[in-house]
């Protein structure tokens, strides 16, 4: 079985989001939107309830966990010096309320969200993208331009940084719209194995 | 000849900036040899990214991770060491040194667990342990730079007189407890036995051996190998996304205790940041991974 690949562009409406299915591989350009901040997470969850203005509008676009050095240059210019992944399940508890507070289509980083994301995500219709751990130049690499810095009071990685993408992946559907979760899909499998491995370590024990 | 505060200073920066930039040679050959052997498609895809990665990182000499984690450093000091300078003080001077001068600079992750306040510098920073080295003229300092990611996975348990049975399913149950969290491919480290924190500390240890040395103790030897193939057998896969290889190798290590048993394990993720220097009496020194 050979996988399947979608170029897509942001902003992206439902339906094609509703095509992606887990284990797809994505190549995305157009604008994203990073954060690596857990008090970003807060914060974002503060602006929803209407506590504080958002910095953009995220309705049909990407917030990605995502931690970057980004600086703004004397001249004013933005730019950023290098970007990776951090783990998603650190906002398992502002996901599910944030995916459709937030209007998004997608979200990821490593790692994968909760059930409970999931299923925001399928009511929702937002898919989760996981990007390569330890990959910084691959993604660094697709950045085109930064076309904004949000709450630049915040440390580096704790910013929304908007940005221009090209082609960056591949990234992989872990879950998609649907319901699916690879993530889930393992982590039961594992569970499941357990004590058939156990056993055959047992014999392999015996067997010494 | 001592050993002067500048060659340490010099060992301190070098040994974290290299490790950000550099995925271990062995590392990527256990990456390589996963892909010969990998059945899952998605599985073998991801593999080959990273060992893109790492190349890309290498050639451009950059980081292959964004978070440079918390500096983490061991010295070993020989005994016939002549040590012209204040080594702790050497060592603190060099990782401040660093972290004003890095390029590109580093992201700010030292935290204070008290107050979420986060930079550079912090209590305890860098995180060294110091050990001797009998006979040797030389000072071997080891680099691991940690982080969240893989960080957080690492657990301890005490039991008592357990058997061998006990333990494995403990590491199991913990690799089933850390899933694909840690960035896999893996490195996964065991200590058995010792104390609290002697236990933890050669857990630790383990995750910077290189992949592919066999344990001189046939015990550990085959737990080694009965292990290995039993994390890969949950299917976690490089990244989570499933697959057949989820650790590139278990390390264990033992030490003699009393009847209460830790038994500590750890994690290194997939570009197992490590590496290490020797600096003779002499102003010779060796770099290592």
């Amino acid at each position: 079985m050979s996988l399947r690949e979608h170029d897509l562009t942001l902003p992206i409406g439902q339906d094609a989001i509703k095509e992606l299915r887990a284990g797809d591989l994505v190549y995305l350009s157009g604008e994203i939107f990073a954060t690596a901040g857990l008090p970003t997470h807060d914060r974002l969850l503060r602006c929803i309830d209407g506590q504080e203005e958002l910095p953009f509008d995220m309705r049909n676009g990407a917030l990605f966990h995502l931690g970057s050095l980004n600086e703004e240059a004397e001249d004013g210019s933005l730019r950023i010096v290098y970007m990776n992944p951090t783990t998603s399940t650190r906002f398992n508890g502002h996901m599910p309320r944030l995916i459709p507070g937030l209007g998004l289509r997608m979200t990821g980083g490593k790692g994968g969200l909760s059930a409970e994301s999931a299923r925001a995500m399928a009511e929702a219709g937002c898919v989760y993208l996981g990007f390569l751990g330890g990959g910084a130049e691959i993604i660094t690499a697709a950045i085109r331009k930064v076309t904004g810095i949000g709450w630049p009071e915040m440390i580096s990685h704790y910013r929304i940084a908007r940005i221009e993408v090209e082609r960056l992946g591949p990234l992989t559907v872990g879950i998609d719209a649907h319901g699916n979760s690879i993530y889930d899909t393992t982590l039961e499998a594992a569970a499941g194995r357990r004590e058939e491995i156990l056993a055959r370590m047992r014999t392999q024990r015996e067997g010494t | 000849m001592p050993i002067t505060d500048e060659m340490i200073q010099t060992a301190t920066r070098e040994l974290y900036s290299r490790s950000l930039r550099k995925v271990p040679e062995d590392a990527k050959e256990g990456l390589r040899a996963a892909m010969r052997t990998e059945s899952n498609e998605l599985a073998r895809r991801t593999l080959d990214l990273q060992l893109k990665s790492a190349e890309l990182a290498e050639r451009k000499d950059r980081f292959v991770c964004s978070d440079s984690g918390v500096p983490t450093y061991f010295v070993k000091i020989g005994s016939k060491v002549e040590l012209g300078c204040d080594l702790k003080a050497s060592i603190r001077r060099g990782y401040e040194e660093l972290v004003d001068t890095i390029e590109p600079p580093l992201l700010k992750h030292v935290t204070n667990p008290l107050t979420q306040e986060r930079g550079y510098h912090g209590k305890d920073m860098p995180i060294v342990s110091y050990d001797f080295e009998s006979g040797a003229d030389y000072i071997e300092m080891v680099c691991s730079p940690k982080a969240l990611g893989s960080g957080r996975w690492a657990a301890l348990e005490l039991f008592t007189f357990p058997s061998l049975e006990q333990i494995e399913t403990y590491v199991l149950d913990v690799a089933i407890k850390a899933g694909a969290q840690h960035c896999p491919p893996v490195v996964m480290g065991v200590g058995i036995g010792g104390s609290f924190d002697h236990c933890a500390s050669l857990a630790k240890k383990q995750t910077l051996r290189p992949i592919g040395q066999v344990n001189p103790e046939p015990i550990l030897a085959q737990m080694e190998e009965r292990l290995k193939s039993a994390v890969n057998a949950l299917g976690f896969g490089p990244m989570g996304t499933g697959g057949d290889t989820t650790v590139l190798g278990v390390h264990i290590d033992y030490s003699s205790g009393h009847g209460f048993t830790p038994v500590a394990v750890c994690f290194n993720c997939w570009i197992n940041r490590r590496t290490s220097v020797k600096i003779w009496n002499d102003g010779r020194m060796e770099w290592g991974e």
